[in-house]
Formats: C-alpha cells, structure tokens, sequence
C-alpha cells in the first residue's frame, strides 16, 4: 500500500514536470484556406475569392482578335480589343459591389457578390460558396438607326446569376463548378452577340494549377445547358507580381461580362483563338498609408 | 501516513512556491524594412510561460493571426511565405542565461539562449530583453531579436526583392501574470 501511494505521489510530481512546455493550440481550428484563385477574377469568370471589407477589386481586361491573322495582324492585336473596366468594393469581409463597363456595345453592368460558406484548413466546410448577380445595359446610342429602330431602354437591359462552388484540392488543384444564367430581355441582331433566345443556361468550370509559388496554369470552359452554341474554352497563365495578379490567357470569345459570355457565341478552340490579358489590383481604403503595399 | 503526508506537502509546496508565469495575450510584432516597402506584421496572441524556478522560457504564435492590414498580403504571407496550413506556429524554448534575482519595480536586462523554430526549421539563438517585475505578480517582458528569412528556408523571390526585407526585426511585449 505505501509503495502504491509512494508510486503514484511520484507520478503526479512528475506530471508537474512533464507539462512544463506550453501545449501548442490553434487559435481558430477553423481557419479558412488562402486564395483558393490568385484574384477574383479567373479569365473572364467570377471567382468565390472575396475581398476584405473596405478593400477595392480594380480589373482591367483585353481580349482582342483572332489569332488566325498571323504577324501580319500581330496575332489579333491589331484587331479591335474588347477592354473592360471593372471595380469591386468590398462591404464586408463577405460582400461586394462592383461595377464594370465593356467596350463591346458598351455594355455597363453592375453586381454584387456575396461569400456564403468558406473553405476550412480542417475541411469541417469543405468547399467554398458565393453567389453573384447582376444587371447591365447596352449603352451604345446606335445613331446610325432611325430614331423608331434604335432599342429603347428596357430592350437594352441583360442580367445575369450564378452559383459558386470552390474547393481547393491541395495546394496546387483548385476548381470550380459556376452554374450561371443571363437573360437578355430583347436579344436584338443588332448586339454582338450571336445567341437570339432570352435564356441561357451554362456552367462554368474554372481549373487552376499552381506551377511556382507565384504562377498558375488556368482553365475555363463554359458549356452552354440550353442553346447551340459552341461552348467557350480558355486556357491561360496567372502570374502573381507584388499586389498585381496578371493573367493571359487563348480564349474563343472576346466576352468580358457574364450575359456576353453565355450569349456572345465562340469560335473553334485552336482555330479561333484570341489573346486575353487581364490584370488585377487590390487596393486597401481608408487604412494607414504604411500598410499599403 | 507519514509518507501520505510528505508527498502532499511536496506537492503542494511545488504549487504554493510557484514561480510560473504565463501570457496567452502578448504581442509579436514582425518588421520587415525593405528598401521600397516597409510594413508589419502583428499578433496580439503571445502565449508565454516564464518558469523563474525551473528557469524555463517557451513562447509560440499562431502564424495565422498574424496581420499586415492588407488581407491579400496576408494570404500570400501565409500561402508563399510561411506555409502556415504546414508549420502553424513560430516557437522559442530556452533558458535565462544568468537568472536575475528580480524584485518588485526591477527592470534587469536578461540574455535568453534557446531555440527558436519557425516554418519548420529549428536555430539555436540568443535574445536580449528585459524583464520587469511588477506589483500583484505581474511580470513584463520587451525583447526583440533579428531573423534572417532564408535562416529558415523562407525564400524571397528576386521580384519582391525590394518589397520584403531578407532582415525581419521581430519584437516582444507581453505582461504575464502568475499562476496560482
């Protein structure tokens, strides 16, 4: 009995002892997973990657003509690019609102994006979730029609939506399934796109695959659900310089915005490709200027 | 019975004499002074133990909570840099290299010796602070050390050359209560 009393006094000393080093917890188990995308912008598709509250999303994207015209066009720069002009501001660390404007039909379009589950390290949520919509108009005067033929206001008006799904498979397999819908409330010839039905279905499919630290081989492919449209396909390179996120990108349409890219028509991959480059910019509001990078 | 009782006030009096002190809210801040960009990161969730009598240091951080102010800074801190999902904490365990005999109100500068382990990789090394005792148990300690990134297999790409320092000055403040 004494040495069973004698043992175990000794045991609970040497606990004392042993426990001597802090135990290493994590303050949030949940810790969400980091950049699922390098930008929210992936090509031409919206990502689930949300913007800190009072953060400002800057994109300015260029497709521009078709490869197939060789040097003598240099590779379809010289072909009218197609350039929009986005901002995104972050109202919460969950919700954005943005607005760009395309050059094609001069097309302005406003939209929000809102950040509905996030991705843990310890995959408790195991993929991320966003929704986004938005309402543009064709902005083009067309002052070459006759006053009665030009499209009035609400023929001009196109919306779109979307679902996100997002998962990061590992550090260098991210994907994600965007179903998304536009609807053009009068798809008149007159626009470029080359759909002519109100509804269109497609789904997104974004692929990255980190290749450096920095640098990411990219992937788009927009099947279209309900129209006989070829699909679009993209495939491209990110490049993460700084605070900037540069991506280029062979892509089959000159479409920038979600309603021109399920409507706007492709060409054939391979055949028809285009040179697409964006690039990307975080810019902090309203926060000291030595935290600006 | 004897016995029963000598083992009690052994351990009680391991309790009662304690000179552990402890922190889960001190602060780390991380500088990095780049020709073109200077900024930091910052933690306010230290979590320390001084152990006067044991003559036992042992801090760490969760990396995660680190901030820069700018969110994406911060992901590609943890993402490119530290790899936190891998290495979550930057750690130090050491020793005081002579205990100072601290009495209330003392302020004595303190040589620390130890390991310091961060992104997964351990180096042996000295720090110099200050320890401050205060009234109601209390004791205060400042202290800052310089890590070289690549000490720790942390490369800088020659692009952020001028944006993120090789020399990051890493500083302590934290004040630890004492465990009763």
């Amino acid at each position: 009995m004494r040495t069973a009393i004698l043992t175990l006094g000794l045991f609970f000393t040497s606990i004392g002892y042993t426990h001597a080093q802090l135990e290493r917890k994590l303050e949030n188990t949940n810790q969400p997973v980091d950049l699922i995308f390098h930008a929210p912008r992936h090509i031409n598709l919206l990502t689930v990657e949300p913007l800190e509250k009072k953060t400002m999303h800057f994109a300015i994207m260029h497709t521009f003509g078709t490869l197939d015209g060789g040097i003598e066009n240099l590779f379809g720069l010289d072909n009218g690019a197609n350039i929009q002009f986005s901002f995104e501001f972050g109202l919460s660390d969950k919700l954005s609102l943005g607005a760009g404007r395309s050059s094609r039909d001069k097309f302005y379009n406003v939209y929000g994006r809102y950040l509905l589950l996030e991705q843990t390290q310890n995959n408790t949520i195991p993929l991320s979730m966003s929704f986004a919509g938005g309402a543009g108009i064709v902005s083009n005067p067309y002052s070459f029609l006759s006053a009665d033929e030009r499209p009035d206001f609400a023929d001009r008006l196109a919306y779109f939506g979307q679902v996100m799904f997002a998962r990061k498979f590992s550090n260098k397999v991210s994907l994600q399934v965007s179903p998304t819908l536009a609807y053009f409330v009068n798809p008149l010839p007159i626009y470029q796109i080359e759909g002519n039905q109100n509804l269109y279905l497609a789904l997104g499919f974004s692929g990255k695959y980190k290749v450096t630290d920095r640098s990411s081989l990219t992937l788009q492919y927009i099947p279209n659900l309900n129209s006989d449209l070829r699909s679009n396909f993209g495939i491209g390179w990110d490049v993460e310089v700084g605070g900037h996120v540069f991506q280029m990108y062979f892509v089959t349409s000159q479409a920038l915005n979600e309603q021109y890219l399920l409507a706007g028509g492709n060409g054939v991959p391979g055949e028809e490709f285009r040179l697409g480059f964006n690039v990307n910019r975080i810019f902090a509001l309203g926060q000291r200027k030595r935290g600006k990078s | 019975m004897k016995i029963l009782g000598f083992i009690a006030a052994l351990f009680l009096s391991s309790v009662a004499f304690g000179q552990e002190f402890l922190t889960k809210n001190g602060e780390v801040t991380f500088l990095s002074k780049a020709p073109l960009n200077e900024f930091e990161g910052k933690s306010s969730l230290l979590n320390g133990l001084i152990d006067l009598d044991k003559n036992l240091l042992d801090f760490y951080v969760d990396l995660n909570t680190l901030k820069t102010g700018i969110g994406l800074r911060d992901s590609h801190m943890r993402e490119n840099y530290l790899e936190t999902d891998k290495f979550p904490f930057a750690e130090f365990t050491g020793k005081i290299d002579e205990k100072p005999n601290l009495q209330v109100g003392d302020r004595r500068s303190v040589k620390a010796v130890g390991t310091f382990k961060i992104h997964g990789v351990e180096r042996d090394i000295e720090v110099l602070g200050y320890l401050t005792k205060l009234q109601n148990g209390k004791l205060e300690l400042d202290a800052s050390f310089d890590i070289l990134l690549s000490d720790y297999k942390i490369p800088i790409p020659k692009l952020v050359f001028y944006e993120l320092a090789e020399v990051q000055k890493v500083t302590i403040k934290a004040t630890l209560t004492q465990k009763k």
